[in-house]
């Protein structure tokens, strides 16, 4: 996998096409290890997005959000 | 120009007195059929003999009035004609000319007014919704794709209250820790549709917002009536942003729910659905791929090793198996030679001992005398070597004491007694002095 996926959705459902060739023993040696390698690439990503929603609830304002950005400079 | 309105000004009946017109347009308008209107009470005010208001929807307003009289037989509790309110008032247009100090004005005179009840509102909510419908608003939501993961999430609600607790919770019980963007709202009178349509445009103009819950706890339909109000609801379908309704309880159904992209009954079923993954579960399935690839990954080298040790090891099977095939062969000629030349031997043997047999059964007869000559020969030449021959011809032999032969004079002299044997037998003798030199 050489581009970052489009989405975690889109990258569970590449890994689960990835597992299903390799479970139908039908890949070849070198598919076999391109496919092993694409789909720890997955697994890596797909960890990572569970990892930004998984270290702690951020609750924010919108009021707040709405007044930093009137009083940040360079806007208007 | 000029012209023409000075035609008209001749075509026109008149100019008649301003009261008197005044006077019969009230006439007029107070011929007009009585009706009902239905709306939102809006600037409520009193003087002493009446209360006026506006009542509105989304698509206008009227000015209203009512006697106070009547206001007091229409039996309304204290308090409930105020701002916000829901009312079906009964009457019909008035207009009042003014006088010598006091204004024209035209109202709707109320000669009744009562609370929506459910059963108006419903019937308003209906009308609404076949108008939504037959434009196509309900589509527009369900048709955006909702991420599975979102990261941010914006949530319009009431600052306080069980809606806000149970999204939390529910959130929290898939496994959610992302960013969440409270938009706190009124939630109930009429200032709330505004301000909740305000809330989720400004949440869906934040890029990182992914998707917009908005909610609220149980009421009756004229409690969650904000969440009928027709622009709210337009401009929730117009939404590029998914939106997560879950306003009421399952059986509560407010025109929001028509147009949003999902519509759940209560506060944490909305969290489920603007984080359609739970993300625990997730988790475990990922780990279960990541053990999947990996044997995969393992397996395939390993089967193939395995069969490439095999293949490896063909050849000298192979010639294994060819080898023994070979020795097989070989022992089985080994075997059938030695059978053929052991028969071959004793047959020959068989042939061999016949002719023998023959030839010694010819030749036995001479070779049987002359061995009996040469024994005969054997004999005499024996017995001419015999002692007692030599004995008989007056020869003694001279033994020691237990038969020895005596051979020399030193042995006779040195021993103390001899036997002389003679043909006819012994005598003992005895030597005496030395050794007689032969000279």
């Amino acid at each position: 996998m050489s581009e970052r996926p489009e989405s975690y959705e889109a990258a569970v459902e590449r890994l689960e096409e990835i597992i299903d060739r390799l479970d139908s023993g039908q890949a070849g040696l070198r598919e076999t290890l391109d496919l092993c390698k694409e789909g720890k690439e997955l697994v890596n990503y797909c960890a990572a997005e569970l990892d930004e929603v998984g270290e702690g609830l951020k609750e924010l304002r919108l009021d707040d959000l709405a007044a930093k950005l009137e009083a940040s400079p360079g806007v208007n | 120009m000029g012209t023409a309105l000075e035609e008209s000004r001749l075509n026109l009946p008149g100019p008649f007195a301003v009261g008197a017109y005044a006077r019969k347009l009230q006439e007029e308008m107070r011929k007009r059929a009585r009706v009902q209107l239905i709306g939102e009470v809006t600037g409520i005010g009193r003087s002493k003999v009446q209360a006026y208001f506006e009542l509105r929807d989304g698509d206008g307003a009227v000015p209203c009035a009512i006697w106070l009289n009547d206001l007091e037989k229409a039996g309304l509790t204290e308090g409930a004609l105020r701002d916000g309110a829901e009312v079906v008032i009964a009457g019909g247009p008035d207009y009042y000319p003014g006088g010598g100090q006091a204004s024209p004005s035209f109202c709707f005179r109320a000669t009744d007014v009562r609370l929506a009840g459910e059963g108006d509102l419903i019937a308003r909510l209906e009308a609404l919704r076949k108008q939504l419908r037959s434009e196509g608003l309900f589509e527009l939501q369900k048709q955006l794709r909702r991420p599975r993961l979102p990261k941010t999430i914006g949530v319009v609600t009431a600052e306080t209250g069980a809606a806000r607790r149970d999204l939390l919770a529910g959130l929290e019980r898939r496994g959610w820790a992302g960013e969440l963007i409270w938009a706190f709202a009124p939630v109930q009178d009429r200032r709330a549709a505004p301000a909740i349509a305000m809330a989720i445009q400004d949440l869906a103009a934040r890029p990182e917002v992914e998707a917009i819950v908005v909610t609220r706890g149980g009421g009756s339909l004229a409690d969650l009536w904000a969440f009928c109000d027709e622009t709210l609801c337009r401009t929730v379908a117009m939404l590029r942003v998914p939106v997560v309704s879950a306003v009421g309880h399952e059986r509560d159904s407010t025109l929001i729910d028509d147009v949003a992209a999902v519509a759940c009954s209560t506060p944490t079923h909305a969290a489920e659905a603007a984080v359609p993954l739970d993300c625990l579960a997730a988790r475990e399935s990922l780990e279960r791929c990541a053990l999947a690839l990996r044997r995969a990954g393992e397996g395939a080298i390993d089967i193939r090793s395995r069969h490439l040790v095999h293949l490896a090891r063909g050849p000298a099977r192979a010639l294994q198996r060819e080898r023994g095939k070979l020795n097989q062969k070989i022992r089985e000629i080994r075997a059938a030679s030695e059978r053929g030349l052991s028969q071959r031997v004793s047959s020959q043997q068989r042939i061999g001992t016949v002719v023998l047999e023959r030839a010694r059964r010819r030749a036995a007869g001479a070779d049987l005398e002359k061995r009996r000559e040469a024994l005969r020969q054997a004999m005499v030449t024996l017995r001419a070597h015999e002692p007692e021959r030599t004995l008989e011809r007056g020869y003694a032999l001279v033994e020691g004491e237990v038969g020895e032969p005596v051979t020399s004079a030193a042995a006779a002299a040195a021993a103390a007694g001899v036997k002389l044997r003679f043909a006819d037998g012994r005598v003992q003798a005895r030597t005496e002095g030395d050794v007689e030199r032969e000279t």
